[in-house]
Order: C-alpha cells, then structure tokens, then sequence
C-alpha cells in the first residue's frame, strides 16, 4: 500500500530535520501550539526527541471552557513527554473583538481564532527565543483545511509532506495515547465541529484520492478509473484548485529588473 | 587500491566552512592509508546554491581554496564537486567535479544532464557540459560523472567505450518516498545502476551521495562500490554522515572482461553509425 510509511526512518528524518533546521538559524528550542489533537501531538512528539523534552514548549490555547477534554487530553500529551506547557485562554481576546461585531459567523469567528492563537505563538516564540513548529498536515495544505496566517503560520513544518492516514500511522509507532489517536479530528473552528464532517468526506479516501492526484500526478480519469467516486474526485479537485492561494506568497506586480521571489532566488538555508 | 567514499553534509553556500571539512576528511583518509578519496557533488559549495551561484563559483586555475586541494593530492587522489567559472568563459557557470592526483588536476568534468523538473532547477542556474571522456590515472582509466549524469546510461557507455575501467560518481541525491522499507525509495534507483553499470561495463562503480538537509530536501546518502562482476562491495548508511572504506582489487577488471568479453566484443562503430542515423533522421 502506497501510503503506507516505513515509521522508523520517517521519524529519524523528521527529528534530524527539526533539530538541523533549528541550529542554523541558531535557536535550540521549539514552540508549538496544543490543541489536544493528533497531528500538533505527533509533532510535539517529534520535537521532544529531537529537541530533548527541556526545549520544547506546547501553548495550549482553548477557547473558554468550550473543548474541555481537549485541554486535558493536550495537557496530558505535555506530562508524557515531559515538555514545558502553558494553558492561554483566548477567549477573553477573541470576545473583546466580536463584541463589536456581533453578526460574524462561525467560520469569522473560527479564523480569528486561529489568528488569535498564531499571534500568541508568535509573540512567545520571540519571548523564549523558540521557533514556531507548524502542525499543518499534507492533507490539509492540499485541500487548502487551515487557516491562512492561522494555524499555516509557522518557522518549519516537519509534518507537511505526511498525509493524515500516514500522521496516524506515525503516531501508532511513536506510542500517543490511545484517546488521542481515536478521537475524530477537528480543527477547533466550533463546538462539536469535525473535520470529516465538514469535508464531507472520510480521510481515507482523501487520502487515497489525494495520493493519485498529487504524488502519482495522475488525471481526474485515472483516478476515477481507480473506482473512487466522481463526485468525491471532483470535489477534492476542487478544494485543492480553490485554495492555491494559501500554498503560496502572494503575488507581486513584476515591474523592475529583479523581482522577490521571481528572479531573486536564495535558499532558505542560505549560510547556514 | 584503498577508496574512502566521504559521505558528508557540505555547507551551503561557505567554501571556507567547507574546505575545512575537505580537509579534515583528507587527514582521516590519509590515515587510513587510502589511495583516494572522494566527496559528493559540489562538495566545496554546498548544492541549492540558486542565486549563490556567482558567489560561489571558482577558477580551478586560481582558486585558492582549489589549490589547497591540488597540492595535497601528492599522495592521495582527491575528487570534488565545485561551480566552475574560468577566466576564459566569464559569466559561464559549470556544476563540475575535479579529479586530483600527484599534485596536479588530472581531469574536471562539467555535469552534462542538468536536471530541471519536480524539485530540481540546475538549468536555471548552471551551463551544462558536453563531454564524458575517460582520463588516465595512477590506477589506469576512469571516467567521472555528476549525480543525474548516471542516470542515463549513454554517460557511463561513453565512459566505458574511451576506456573506463572505474567509474566515479559524485551525488547529490534527495531521498524521495517512504514506503520503500529500509531507506528511500528512490534509492532503489541508483543501486540498480550501480549494479548494472558495474556489471556490463565490467568496471568499479564508486557513487559518493552527500547527507544532511538543505531546505527541508533530505540528501539520502547510501553511497556504494560496485565491482566489475556487479557485486556490492560495501554501502554506507541512509541519511547518516559516514566515511565509507573499501579495497578494491584492481584484477577484478581484468578478470571479468577476460570470462565474460563485452569489452573486447563492443562495436562502437556501429553504435556511432546508428546514432547518426537518428540524430541526422536518415532512417526512414
């Protein structure tokens, strides 16, 4: 099976790449957010073995009261790991905001959340001298399942070329908690929100569908010659074109010689 | 013949970090006594250069940081990966290997076959070379070849038509996919190059791949000596720095090409022929 993943290496690329990429550009600590969930566990998981447990600090960041067990289950992960954690209520932010715009929506409400939690991480991230490990998995980024300058925002992501189905897998191998890694995923957006749910579609065959599209670069024919269903195909094209934008840097009007981005080309890595 | 393989994670973008690294790793190979020693591709430069390209980029004939190499090749064969820029083709940016023995520069190849697709974009930043030729060594004719030059056989039969009778590849080979059990699997790709270009070019294949990472790109490592017979002689870890030593037994050529004569019975006449056949459409 295609999507199977050989865990041990995954896991010993994934820490080097997190431990590397932190040395040259000088920090020594990771920071990330903890929603209890599966793949920010799996990632402070990672980090705690790459890092050593001391240098890694885990924000748990609820909304209210509003997704109790998911602050125990986050609190729990930091106890097992042995990580340093932090519970910030952002609920007091958020209300501040949406009391003078009290008609916003769920998916308002949802975003700014997300934003409200980056800008903690952020502002904490210069306070410990930590870089800020992204969450975000290649499920999501694919169809385009996160928040822009929300829950995307981050220094590194060790988790963005693993699909959900293979986040889990890992997570069998790296021991998480049995309640963590059965509880259906949400992104917090709302309570009783699931991600399934919304998409409208069950993660294993995302998944599936996804890897025919992406990695195996095959058509919307192919895929569906394969016997998944048209309408599944199609709708996950669909989230996937609809949401480009948020895989990459916005577009700049190209008028001088050299352009950001375009023709000024430097690797991330540059001197390190 | 002594081989040291220098499986190692170059920095990118910092020559002087990086002849540091050159250096000591000639000092372990020379304390092991090896004959030669090679690193990965663009060994001295690191190899996601994009922009960096010009900063980096070294006349062979003056560099310092290449001198400094040449010299200590008195006793130790040294092969490297550099950006090549000569005073004579200004402006010209050449992903290049130099071979090094005896205190000279016996022969500097420019990558041929730039890859530019998926994650890779050397075309955008490097002219590409237009020559495989063998050159004599110390240990009789080699020929060199630069990471996706290997992937097209036409490199190591143009190789093995002049004379090679070992075969040197430098790498810098990303690891791609994870379902593969025990590694990348697009490792899998360049052992069995390996192994066929060893055994029907009935010559050492020795492929040195780089580590470490540049830009979330996982260098896979897993570098590898084939003998003339394509029997593995030894490989190094996956994604783990390593220096690899191997004895190559030179007779092994001889052998193999006297039980089993390809060498002897090879037509590049006809191949020659064909190909301007095709190249020129004169088939019909």
């Amino acid at each position: 099976m295609a999507l199977t993943i050989d865990c041990p290496f995954a896991v010993r690329i994934l820490t080097t790449f997190i431990r590397d990429e932190l040395a040259k550009f000088g920090f020594k600590k990771g920071i990330l957010g903890l929603s209890g969930g599966l793949d920010s566990s799996v990632c402070a998981f990672l980090a705690a073995r790459a890092l050593g447990p001391k240098n890694v600090i885990g924000l748990i960041m609820p909304y209210g009261e509003c997704f109790g067990s998911d602050v125990e289950d986050a609190r729990e992960v930091a106890r097992v790991l042995k990580i340093r954690s932090a519970v910030i209520d952002i609920a007091p932010m958020v209300d501040a905001y949406f009391e003078r715009f009290p008609a916003a929506n769920q998916v308002r409400r949802g975003n700014k959340m997300a934003r409200e939690r980056m800008s903690i991480l952020y502002d904490h991230s210069a306070r410990e001298k930590a870089l800020i490990l992204g969450t975000s998995n290649k499920t999501e980024l694919l169809i385009g399942y996160g928040t822009i300058h929300g829950d995307t925002a981050c220094a590194i992501n060790p988790l963005g070329d693993l699909f959900k189905t293979q986040i889990r897998q890992l997570a069998a191998h790296l021991g998480l908690p049995e309640r963590i890694r059965t509880k259906l995923p949400t992104a917090g957006l709302w309570k009783g929100q699931t991600d399934e749910a919304e998409i409208g579609l069950a993660y294993v065959e995302i998944d599936r569908i996804l890897y025919q599209l992406a990695d195996e670069r095959e058509s919307k024919a192919e895929v569906i010659a394969r016997g998944f269903a048209k309408a599944h195909v199609e709708k996950i094209m669909a989230m996937i074109k609809r949401s480009e934008f948020k895989r990459q840097m916005p577009p700049i009007a190209k008028i001088s010689a050299r352009t950001v981005g375009h023709d000024f080309l430097y690797p991330y890595d540059w001197d390190k | 013949m002594k081989v040291v393989l220098a499986q190692a994670a170059p920095h990118l973008g910092n020559i002087g970090k990086n002849l540091e690294l050159h250096l000591k790793t000639i000092d372990r190979a020379r304390r092991e006594k090896a004959d030669l020693v090679v690193f990965p591709e663009l060994s001295l430069t690191g190899y996601k250069l994009r922009d960096l390209v010009e900063t980096v980029a070294a006349d062979p004939e003056r560099s310092k940081e290449i001198r400094e190499l040449r010299l200590l090749s008195k006793d130790l064969a040294i092969v490297f990966g550099f950006v090549e820029e000569r005073a004579s083709e200004r402006g010209l940016f050449y992903n290049s290997a130099a071979f090094c023995a005896k205190g000279r520069i016996l022969h500097v190849h420019r990558k041929v076959f730039l890859p530019t697709f998926g994650m890779f974009e050397e075309l955008r930043f490097f002219a590409p070379g237009r020559n495989f030729r063998a050159f004599d060594t110390p240990w009789g004719k080699m020929g060199l070849m630069i990471c996706r030059d290997f992937l097209h056989y036409n490199a190591s039969y143009l190789l093995y038509a002049g004379g090679a009778e070992t075969m040197i590849v430098i790498s810098a080979a990303p690891g791609r996919g994870l379902s593969g059990g025990g590694g990348f699997a697009s490792s899998r790709m360049w052992e069995l190059m390996g192994e066929a270009m060893g055994r029907f070019s009935q010559a050492f294949v020795l492929y040195c791949n780089r580590v470490g990472l540049e830009d979330g790109a996982a260098f896979a490592g897993g570098s590898f000596l084939f003998n003339p017979m394509g029997r593995r002689l030894a490989q190094a870890a996956y994604f783990e720095p390593e220096l690899l030593i191997c004895d190559i037994d030179l007779n092994e050529i001889r052998k193999a090409r006297k039980n089993w004569p390809f060498k002897r019975d090879d037509k590049p006449e006809v191949t020659l022929e064909a190909l301007q056949r095709i190249v020129h459409g004169l088939d019909d």
